[in-house]
């Protein structure tokens, strides 16, 4: 797998270097900016590039800028973003394109190497990796709806699924059979009023998209809030 | 109309004894914290009268002055009223009552002309029209008389520039002691989060590792076991820092400035939240994470709170002057002195000079509205 990847901090850039030729990969490029990153895909034609968000010259968010900006001129090219932090609204514009190949991690999982690497080819192959504190702020937000009525259990398994993780990985992770998995996703499927769906790419762009949406009720639920 | 006649006469009835009591205790009244206290009673009282807000502390020389106008002004008015609403008591009650009392002490009418009631004629006749003469003059004249003497009490305690400019250094001194000591506070407790969190971990991992390198030769499984266990403190330390940077400086406001901030927390709310943001220009950073620390405060109180269904949020610049407001639907009984998040948010707000308003009836809605400098 050829790899370019966006970073300006030497530290960083040079240890995930060597992480990623440990594991097989081959990097081809590793870059400081957004020009230069456009300028070495437009070279390199790589299979999946890394960027981070903050990159000269002003230090904000370009590097989401230019992973929009590298996947609408080469084609939906796979792309991992890391960062020091994450947010919810970077993941909704890295996902507005609907197109798969997309990544948003934290920093912080390049430590588990495998898991690591594990989500590098799955966006790489056109899949999608969403950070869990991504996840867990869309699913905390959304205080009184249909996502109350899950079990802990299903919600477990609907929060792997957006990350996304396929059932074997969610079976994995649960310690569960392929076919409880099954049911747990046909059971959320259900009660979402989610159309059931094959799995893979379309399957996690569905629950993103169902989180990310408005709360369809505004009613707060009965015993919330502080009595008066 | 009625209110202004009834809220006029008790005013003057109470002016009449406060200047009695004045006009007794002058002596006490020379030194200055008494007067200061006796005057600025009065001038609240005179604020309520008028319906305007009293401003400014008077000064100590200024409320003796006070003092002599209060008994000069206050006593004859006062007395005013007494005579009126004494004559129309007289008139209404005693002056029917006539044939009760002896012949040689009569009730009279009339005050200076003394007509003495000795007949049901007189006392029917002349008590109506005692009564609907003075009843006019307490109806009309009395509240009149009563503004007045607020008017004067209020003239004469205005404080001068000279004192709204000591008093608005005062004010700006004591912000200003505010933001250093919050500021030094702040300080603190970010050396104590990282000392005792981010670094503290810091020093397990490399003790961590330092004792993996000396098993490396003869024990493998104690290696592997520590190499674990630093591998998660690191983890461990990734995830406290970043907590740490949020609350120096939320890391999407230096991203994407406010406008971005907010619409990305307005997003993570749970409670829908209506975004009205004119176009705000260059702000201090100072002043862009209070607005944002406000919002987010308060946006946590609506969603913690309120119960409410819809958040309606306001945000513009009137030249100088950053204005917010967050609205909700809720229950409202909000109240500044209960929880901190308020608490917080006026603290926040008065280190930049600025004001809050909370306005929170019990059933709702509740308001937050705050103004900053933002030059």
């Amino acid at each position: 797998m050829r790899v370019v990847i966006v970073e300006d901090n030497v530290l960083l850039s040079s240890g995930l270097e060597l992480l990623l030729a440990a594991k097989g990969c081959e990097v081809v490029a590793v870059v400081g900016d957004g020009e230069a990153f456009l300028d070495a895909v437009a070279e390199h034609r790589p299979d999946i590039a890394i960027v981070d968000v903050r990159l000269p010259p002003s230090f904000r968010d370009e590097g989401i800028h230019a992973a929009l900006r590298a996947r609408r001129e080469h084609g939906a090219l796979p792309i991992l973003v890391l960062s020091q932090y994450v947010e919810r609204e970077y993941a909704g514009e890295l996902l507005s394109d609907g197109r798969g190949g997309i990544g948003y991690l934290l920093k912080d999982r390049i430590g588990r190497v495998a898991e690591f690497v594990d989500a590098l080819r799955r966006v790489a192959a056109g899949g999608t990796a969403m950070d869990p504190e991504v996840v867990a702020q869309l699913l905390a937000r959304r205080a009184d709806d249909p996502l109350d009525t899950l079990t802990s259990r299903e919600r477990e398994s609907l929060a792997l699924m957006a990350q996304g993780h396929d059932n074997a990985t969610i079976a994995e992770r649960m310690r569960i059979s392929d076919n409880a998995v099954h049911k747990h996703i046909g059971n959320i499927f259900a009660k979402l009023g989610l159309a059931p769906d094959d799995s893979g790419h379309r399957r996690v762009r569905a629950v993103l998209t169902y989180l990310d949406g408005t709360p369809r009720s505004a009613e707060p639920a009965p015993g919330r809030g502080n009595p008066p | 109309m009625r209110d202004r006649a009834f809220s006029g006469s008790a005013y003057l009835l109470g002016t009449l004894a406060t200047a009695v009591v004045t006009a007794l205790a002058l002596p006490v009244l020379l030194a200055p914290p008494a007067a200061r206290g006796w005057a600025e009673w009065h001038r609240q009282r005179a604020g309520r009268l008028l319906g305007v807000p009293a401003d400014g502390r008077p000064g100590g020389r200024r409320a003796l002055a006070w003092a002599l106008a209060h008994v000069a002004v206050g006593f004859p008015l006062g007395l005013a009223a007494l005579i009126c609403l004494g004559n129309i008591l007289v008139a209404a009650v005693a002056a029917p009552l006539w044939w009760a009392f002896p012949a040689d002490a009569r009730p009279t009418l009339f005050s200076f002309f003394d007509v003495p009631v000795g007949d049901w004629k007189t006392a029917l006749v002349g008590g109506s029209v005692q009564i609907v003469v003075l009843g006019a003059a307490a109806w009309w004249v009395l509240p009149m008389m009563a503004r007045l003497h607020a008017r004067v009490c209020l003239a004469v305690l205005a404080p001068s520039a000279r004192e709204r400019l000591t008093e608005r250094v005062d004010v700006l001194t004591r912000s200003r002691v505010g933001v250093v000591d919050a500021h030094g506070a702040e300080l603190q407790r970010i050396e104590r989060d990282l000392h005792d969190g981010t670094q503290a971990r810091l020093v397990t991992i490399a003790m961590q590792l330092g004792m993996a390198r000396e098993s490396l030769a003869d024990d493998p499984d104690t290696v592997a076991t520590l190499l674990a266990q630093a591998h998660e403190t690191a983890e461990e330390a990734m995830v406290e820092l970043r907590a740490v940077l949020q609350t120096i400086y939320p890391p999407i406001l230096a991203d994407r400035g406010l406008d971005g901030a907010l619409t990305a927390l307005a997003a993570r709310s749970s409670v829908p939240v209506h975004i009205e943001l004119a176009d705000l220009g260059a702000l201090p950073a100072t002043v862009e994470a209070v607005a944002y620390y406000v919002i987010a405060e308060a946006l946590t109180n609506v969603t913690k709170h309120a119960a409410a269904t819809r958040v309606a949020l306001r945000i513009e610049r009137a030249d100088d002057v950053l204005s917010i407001e967050v609205t909700d639907d809720g229950r409202g009984g909000a109240d500044e002195a209960r929880g901190t998040g308020i608490a917080g948010i006026c603290r926040r707000v008065a280190a930049l000079d600025g004001a809050v308003r909370l306005d929170s009836p019990p059933g709702g809605p509740t308001a937050l509205a705050v103004q900053m400098p933002c030059a």
